[in-house]
């Protein structure tokens, strides 16, 4: 198991070094660069050359990214440009609330649609798996941005029931009601996309399962139908399932800029696309590389929680 | 199935034809959107500014810089769709041409493709879209481009797991050995195959890659002045949120609206196209099975009702099937029909004795079985007449927690497949002590014992060590004998073996035999015993009923039916046996096939594949006839009717 | 079934008290003051940033030997209590406030400005190295920073550079503590140390900078106990957060929303001009523009007062040539903005002999100071093609836009988008409008505008410094430039703010920054 583990992130890195080059050269075919971004309209040829050489700009890329990468893995991820601190120090700080955001939807979506999921399988055909069907649909066609400034628009301002923006309140604020009240309307909103996909994945996966003969074994022991579907059959459909949360917690990943910016929340999504659009090169590669482990590591996890779940899975 | 049951199929999916007709309609205006008669999506008109919907000339209302919306709307929604089918088209061919290509070159190439689209993966997609739209710069092109180039993985994947399963098949090596070159094996031979495959994954992400297309735009990086699609009005139109929602507000719902239709058209051509859903694969069966409403009225009459009658327990027949009809129901069209899969079927079992039920598959053997405690799958099945009375208490029509107070205690099962009828993910020993639990209401120390107890019982070496196995981990015959024992678990009445030995080798088949044997002589147990294979049932049964189109067609002894055999079939059954003394024979089988049981004859079911069939015989329909202990269904048969 | 019904209604009652609790929230208090910024800041050192939104926080942590008046962009003593420029204008030497401490206790003195502007100018000096210092040009002009007592100290100059004292009022020119810079190193940034009004308590990345008031403020005491920053990014989250009472004050109010709050007695809407100019380049290389008719033709066929009144809603006025009348004392009153006159502009068409080929006009996304650019380039696109101009837009996101501006629109574009804002009414010109500001030579004149004559103005008044000797040469060039239209000029922005009613001496600046020492809530 140790070994599985061990060997498993060993293999993490070559995607990761894979992606550090990506990210790198992506960067350095934008238009434009950082000392543009800085000086703005004041970038005349002679202050970029200035700040340029001041922020090491001028050398050749390969050695940018040797250099790059060579501090990366002793753990120093650079300066960013245009915050003036290690970019380390600022991906770490836009990490957490991400992370807050991210997990919180997940763990949402994970409950609501498993549950709508077992719950259509069960009364397949009844209303209920009609308004399964329906609820799934909106889910997975709605445009989260704008469903966001919808539930802000309805929740915030016309209601008063949530705060509009932000992760915690100005004053007095940081405490974990505080924070809760803030995340509910971003939490759900991020949600709504996952639910769906996860609902219709339990739901189908559920009836195939439901079918199988060690659930009609189950049955022919007498136990009463609540085990049979939550012992006998959940369990095995949880096996196929987790594959596909390990996914979706890339998409909550990803989908979080969205929100992020509609709901002004500290994250780090927000943080990326501005640093893409200021070029700044170290802070987009730090961001990205982070983000892209975690991904990673997530999917590891699904992996072995999978294993634990199923010991037919060898290691 | 056929181009044309598919269409039918497809429109019976109203949902999906919903869906159909909302693309369609989207398609039509976008298409006419140049000779309707809009004003200009493009012109401003300050003073029409930010006009609410329902003005004067702006039937939709204005935006921002006075422009109608509703025009804007139609032009936006033609842009959206052009873009997000392109996007689709290009992730399609270029995300299901590495998938081929991956799959059959096989090696290097498909590590390193594979590795490449890992990568991918693992990039947050949005970053790696709106990377790609910065270098690109902004641009409705870029964007899509962008979007392409991300969702390419998941063609790619799907695309490559599909054809991995088929490029191990022989037509392949087939079509190499006759010459074809590589691209017309992967052209074609395996992109046909794979095509369904495609189109389920477009179905699945076009609405999503219009989504994010919008996305896009909306962040102010696709669309660029004066083109706009649906996701750049929605993004300018959020700056005026609040003095006039509507500009933000539709096209958020024209975007709604059109991926509702599209994932409803996409649901339907899956369950046309997809194999597996098209087989009904997505059917659940319910707790019990269903009974005929006309029957459940009749058996509710008090005089049916018979309660269980202590008195007489000892000397009734512990299980008594009396005309079981189970049918399942299917839908064609418009009509239904039913495939009588147990169409009248009659017996009894005593304490202590074994009945054997014998027949082919199709018979209808294990419905019949099945039927005893509504384990037949609703849907399609259902129980039309009968009665089953259990020491005298009808169990057709009882309540849920009657059958339950019943199953795996006073009659068990045991299951033809042990592989698939235990579960994989749980210990065979807490599968046992399950029902030794809930039956018994013992605690979890109490149901380990007795499942170790029994475990002893049927014989499982090391049954201590293996009280923690997984099924997986035991071979056919020991994990058959858990089987057993999970039957045996509550000191049941009745057994119901449906083919127990079937699956396993013939040395593990004795095995198992003289176990159940044993069994029934020291427990008393009544035990059903289903087989198609009349030398395992002689060994252990004392009566045989044999079944043919989901009717008896004979019953008696083992003996009586082994040296006498009455019904031609039965006869036809009995010379495949092999007798011992002879040398071996030719084999004969039967010609032909048993009839469809949804379009049975009128009169003797076998008749078509009877070597001593008379005109008469296809007349009406034949009744058993009782002869001394045994009973036939053949009008050459001399007896009483039963 | 009953058990899981119990728990869920157990809680769901919880969790409604809990909010409850939580919603019966903080009050902000009447000494603190909340203020909604547009981004979240860069860093808090005064020579290392170039945004607006960072110079909102950092004069009031900070002060400079001068500081803008209030209400004007005439320049009056701060830390420096009285000046003398040499006659030939190349020395400058600053009488230095005494008894004046930075927040960290050590003494503000003449040694301490040698250190801010070494550390910005020299490359030698020790912390050069915690920049990079983007506008430290403001001050190329200094060869040299001289302590003459520990209360004097001297500038000396290369050349006279007359646009100094306005530099240095400039958040650039703002006064950092050397023991501070010495003890952070790098990450002075994140622990800024100043003379000002007030003192920082800590920053919450994306979250908020808080501030409280120094108790030994040399210009009096502080009307509020704390003010505390927050970025919000989305001007709508803006809004609706100041509607919901989670600010008390904020800026940049988008033009669409500025009636909401006009209608509400509890807000107090402020307007200012600010030195602010939107206007566009013209290609006088190639193309159309080479001639000075068809120039003065767009002039005439944009129809500004709609742009400002219905696209910008108000938020700017018309603009009539290079040096916005935020600068008061410069700018030309006898000029008015070029009317909207379709018909004089399709004469000037012909007479320009334009042969209806497509202009490329190349329109930003965004950008610092650039207002609506996307629905204005519309506005001005629909405009222009009603009297029979065929205008084509490409447009940018801003970085990449500046990209392509910067070096000239030769090859590229026949017109601009630009915006600009300046601290005195050199700035704009010079680098902007002079022969030798072609981007070959280093500026930003990327279309290619020659008058040798304003050339001569621009460097007359730059050397002068004699305040309406220069205010003459000014008022010149813009009557030039006007007639030339090497640019069409639109707009001057009005900056606006919207505050809490109880807000007490707030005003807005003409530079655009938020002087918070002496406000109040009551």
């Amino acid at each position: 198991m140790y070994r599985y583990i061990l060997k498993r992130l060993i293999l993490v890195i070559p995607v990761l070094l894979g992606i550090s080059v990506i990210v790198f050269l992506i960067m350095a075919m934008l238009p434009g660069d950082a000392a543009q971004a800085i000086l703005g309209s004041f970038a005349t040829p002679e202050n970029l050359a200035r700040v340029r050489s001041d922020l090491g700009l001028d050398e050749p890329l390969v050695t940018r990214y040797v250099i790059w990468l060579g501090n990366m893995l002793q753990g120093d991820f650079g300066r960013s440009y245009t915050l003036q601190r290690p970019v380390l120090d600022e991906v770490l700080d836009r990490l957490g609330p991400t992370l807050l955001l991210a997990g919180t939807s997940l763990v949402l979506a994970s409950i609501m649609g498993m549950l709508a999921g077992i719950i259509a399988a069960m009364k397949q055909f009844g209303w209920q798996d009609a308004l399964f069907t329906f609820i799934v649909l909106i889910g997975i066609s709605t445009p989260s941005f704008w469903l966001g400034l919808m539930f802000v628009l309805l929740f915030s301002l016309n209601l008063g029931w949530f705060p509009v923006s932000g992760m915690t309140a100005v004053i007095g604020g940081g405490g974990v009601f505080d924070v809760l009240r803030h995340l509910a309307l971003p939490a759900v909103t991020l949600a709504v996309v996952a639910t769906g996909v996860i609902a219709r994945l339990t739901r189908s996966t559920m009836l195939e399962v439901l079918r199988k003969d060690f659930v009609r074994s189950a049955r022919a022991k007498g136990l009463p139908e609540r085990t049979v579907i939550m012992k006998h059959a959940y369990k095995n459909a949880l096996v196929n399932i987790i594959p596909v949360l390990g996914i979706q917690a890339g998409f909550v990943i990803g989908g979080a800029v969205y929100i992020e910016t509609v709901f002004q929340w500290p994250g780090i999504g927000r943080m990326l696309v501005n640093a893409i659009l200021t070029r700044d090169v170290l802070l987009v590669q730090g961001g990205v590389v982070v983000v892209a482990a975690i991904y990673v590591l997530i999917n590891l996890t699904a992996d072995v929680f999978q294993h634990f779940l199923d010991p037919r899975i060898s290691v | 199935m056929s181009t044309s049951s598919k269409l039918r199929r497809f429109f019976y999916n109203r949902l999906a034809t919903v869906g159909l007709i909302i693309v369609l309609l989207v398609i039509a205006v976008s298409a006419m959107a140049p000779i309707l008669p809009l004003a200009d999506p493009n012109a401003t008109d300050l003073d029409l500014r930010m006009l609410p919907p329902g003005s004067e000339g702006r039937p939709l209302g204005a935006d921002e810089l006075g422009r109608d919306m509703l025009s804007r709307l139609i032009w936006g929604l033609r842009v959206s769709l052009a873009v997000g089918i392109s996007a689709t088209v290009i992730a399609a061919v270029l995300g299901s041409l590495i998938g081929i290509f991956s799959a059959f070159y096989g090696g290097v190439l498909d590590n390193t493709l594979m590795r490449g689209v890992d990568m991918l993966m693992a990039f947050p997609y949005m970053l790696l879209a709106l990377s790609i739209v910065a270098v690109l710069g902004p641009g409705l092109f870029n964007a899509l481009i962008a979007i392409s180039i991300v969702n390419i993985p998941f063609f790619a994947r799907n695309v490559r797991g599909a054809t991995v399963g088929l490029v191990r098949l022989e037509y392949v090596d087939a079509a190499r050995l006759s010459g074809k070159s590589d691209m017309q094996i992967l052209f074609g031979e395996l992109l046909p195959n794979v095509l369904p495959v495609i189109f389920i994954t477009i179905s699945t992400t076009v609405g999503w890659m219009i989504l994010e297309t919008a996305g896009l735009s909306f962040l102010g990086l696709g669309a660029q002045p004066p083109t706009a699609d649906l996701g750049s009005m929605l993004g300018e139109g959020r700056k005026s949120i609040l003095t006039a929602p509507h500009v933000a507000t539709l096209p958020g719902v024209v975007i709604l609206v059109l991926v509702i239709g599209i994932n409803l058209l996409g649901d339907g051509l899956r369950d046309v196209l997809d194999p597996y859903l098209r087989s009904g694969a997505l059917v659940s069966p319910r707790p019990a099975t269903d009974v005929d409403d006309q029957l459940r009225r009749r058996l509710d009459r008090p005089q049916n009702v018979a309660a269980p009658d202590a008195s007489t327990a000892s000397t009734r027949p512990s299980l008594e099937v009396d005309q079981l009809q189970t049918w399942f129901w299917q839908k064609r069209g418009r009509r239904s029909s039913a495939v009588r899969a147990a169409d009248g079927v009659s017996f009894q079992v005593e304490r202590g004795t074994a009945l054997g039920i014998m027949g082919e598959s199709g018979s209808g053997k294990s419905v019949t079985a099945l039927s005893i405690l509504g384990l037949v799958p609703t849907p399609p099945g259902r129980i039309m007449n009968g009665s089953i009375r259990y020491y005298g208490e009808e169990l057709i029509g009882a309540r849920i927690e009657r059958l339950r107070h019943y199953r795996g205690n006073r009659i068990a099962y045991i299951f033809q497949n042990p592989m698939t009828s235990l579960n994989p993910l749980i210990s065979v020993g807490e599968q046992i002590a399950e029902s030794v639990r809930y039956h018994q209401s013992v605690g979890r120390g109490a149901a380990r014992a007795r499942a170790l107890e029994l475990m002893h019982k049927v014989q499982i070496p090391d049954a201590e060590a293996r009280l923690d196995s997984f099924p997986h981990e035991l071979s056919g015959g020991m994990r058959q004998r858990i089987g057993i024992a999970v039957a045996l678990a509550n000191d049941p009445d009745v057994i119901i073996a449906d083919e127990p030995t079937t699956a396993l080798d013939v040395t593990i088949q004795a095995q198992i035999l003289k176990l159940l044997d044993s069994l029934r002589q020291s427990e008393g147990v009544a035990l059903v015993f289903i087989s198609h294979d009349f030398g395992v049932i002689s060994e252990i049964c004392d009566r045989v009923v044999v079944m043919y189109a989901g009717q008896v067609v004979e019953s008696g002894t083992v003996d009586e039916i082994y040296r006498r055999p009455l019904h031609p079939y039965t006869r036809r059954l009995m010379e495949c046996v092999p007798r011992l003394g002879e040398r071996a024979r030719t084999l004969e089988a039967i010609p032909g096939l048993p009839p469809a049981l949804d379009d049975l004859p009128h009169g003797c079911r076998f008749a078509d594949r009877c070597d001593v069939v008379m005109d008469e015989c296809r007349v009406a329909p034949v009744s058993l006839r009782a002869v001394e202990n045994r009973e036939a269904r053949c009008i050459r048969v001399e007896g009483q009717d039963v | 079934m009953k058990r899981w019904t119990a728990i869920a209604v157990l809680l769901t009652a919880i969790t409604a008290m809990a909010w409850a609790a939580g919603a019966g929230e903080q009050e902000d208090g009447p000494e603190t003051l909340v203020v909604g910024q547009i981004a979240e800041p860069n860093a808090l050192d005064p020579h290392t940033v170039t945004a607006v939104n960072d110079f909102r926080i950092l004069v009031n942590l900070y002060d400079g030997l001068v500081r803008f008046q209030d209400g004007s962009l005439a320049v009056e003593p701060a830390l420096a209590t009285d000046w003398e420029i040499s006659d030939d204008g190349t020395v400058y030497t600053f009488e230095l406030r005494q008894g004046v401490t930075f927040h960290d206790g050590t003494p503000f003195n003449a040694e301490a400005v040698k250190f801010n502007f070494d550390r910005m100018l020299d490359e030698s000096h020790p912390y050069y190295d915690t920049g990079p210092f983007p506008l430290s040009f403001y001050f190329s002009a200094i060869q040299e920073t001289r302590v003459v007592d520990e209360y004097t100290v001297q500038l000396i100059l290369g050349e006279p550079f007359a646009p100094l004292m306005s530099n240095l009022a400039y958040p650039t020119g703002l006064l950092v503590s050397p023991t501070a810079v010495e003890t952070h190193g790098a990450e002075f940034g994140r622990n800024p140390v100043g003379t000002g009004a007030f003192q920082f308590v800590e920053w919450q990345s994306n979250t908020n900078v808080t501030v409280e008031a120094n108790e030994n403020y040399w210009d009096g005491p502080v009307g509020v106990e704390q003010v505390i920053f927050r970025p919000i990014t989305d001007a709508n989250t803006r809004v609706t957060e100041m509607l919901s009472g989670g600010l008390d004050l904020m800026v940049e109010v988008p033009p669409d929303s500025v009636q909401v709050f006009e209608q509400r007695d509890e807000f107090t809407v402020y307007e200012q001009a600010g030195p602010h100019l939107w206007f566009l380049i013209l290609n006088l290389r190639e193309g159309p523009f080479t001639s000075k008719a068809m120039r003065q033709a767009v002039n005439y066929a944009i129809d500004k007062e709609g742009l400002v009144e219905n696209v910008l809603q108000g938020t700017a006025t018309v603009a009539d040539s290079p040096i916005p009348p935020a600068f008061d004392w410069a700018y030309n009153e006898d000029l008015d903005p070029y009317p909207y006159d379709p018909a004089r502009a399709q004469e000037l068409i012909e007479e320009a002999g334009y042969d209806g080929e497509e202009l490329v006009f190349y329109v930003t996304e965004g950008g610092s100071g650039m207002l609506d650019p996307v629905p204005m380039g519309t506005a001005i696109q629909a405009d222009l093609e009603a009297v029979g101009i065929d205008v084509s837009i490409e447009t940018y996101e801003w970085n990449t836009f500046l990209g392509r501006v910067n070096p000239g629109l030769e090859g590229k574009a026949d017109m601009a988008q630009m915006a600009w804002m300046t601290n005195d009414p050199d700035t704009l010109p010079f680098l902007a409008l002079r022969t030798a500001a072609w981007p070959e030579e280093g500026g930003f004149n990327s279309g290619y505008y020659s008058n040798p004559e304003v050339d001569e103005l621009l460097a007359q008044a730059r050397r002068s410094t004699d305040q309406s000797e220069r205010a003459r040469l000014y008022r010149e060039v813009q009557e030039i430039v006007y007639d030339d239209a090497p640019w069409v000029f639109v707009a001057n922005w009005q900056q606006n703010a919207v505050a809490v009613s109880d807000l007490q001496n707030f005003s807005l600046q003409p530079s655009f920054l938020l002087k918070l020492a002496p406000v109040s809530l009551d």
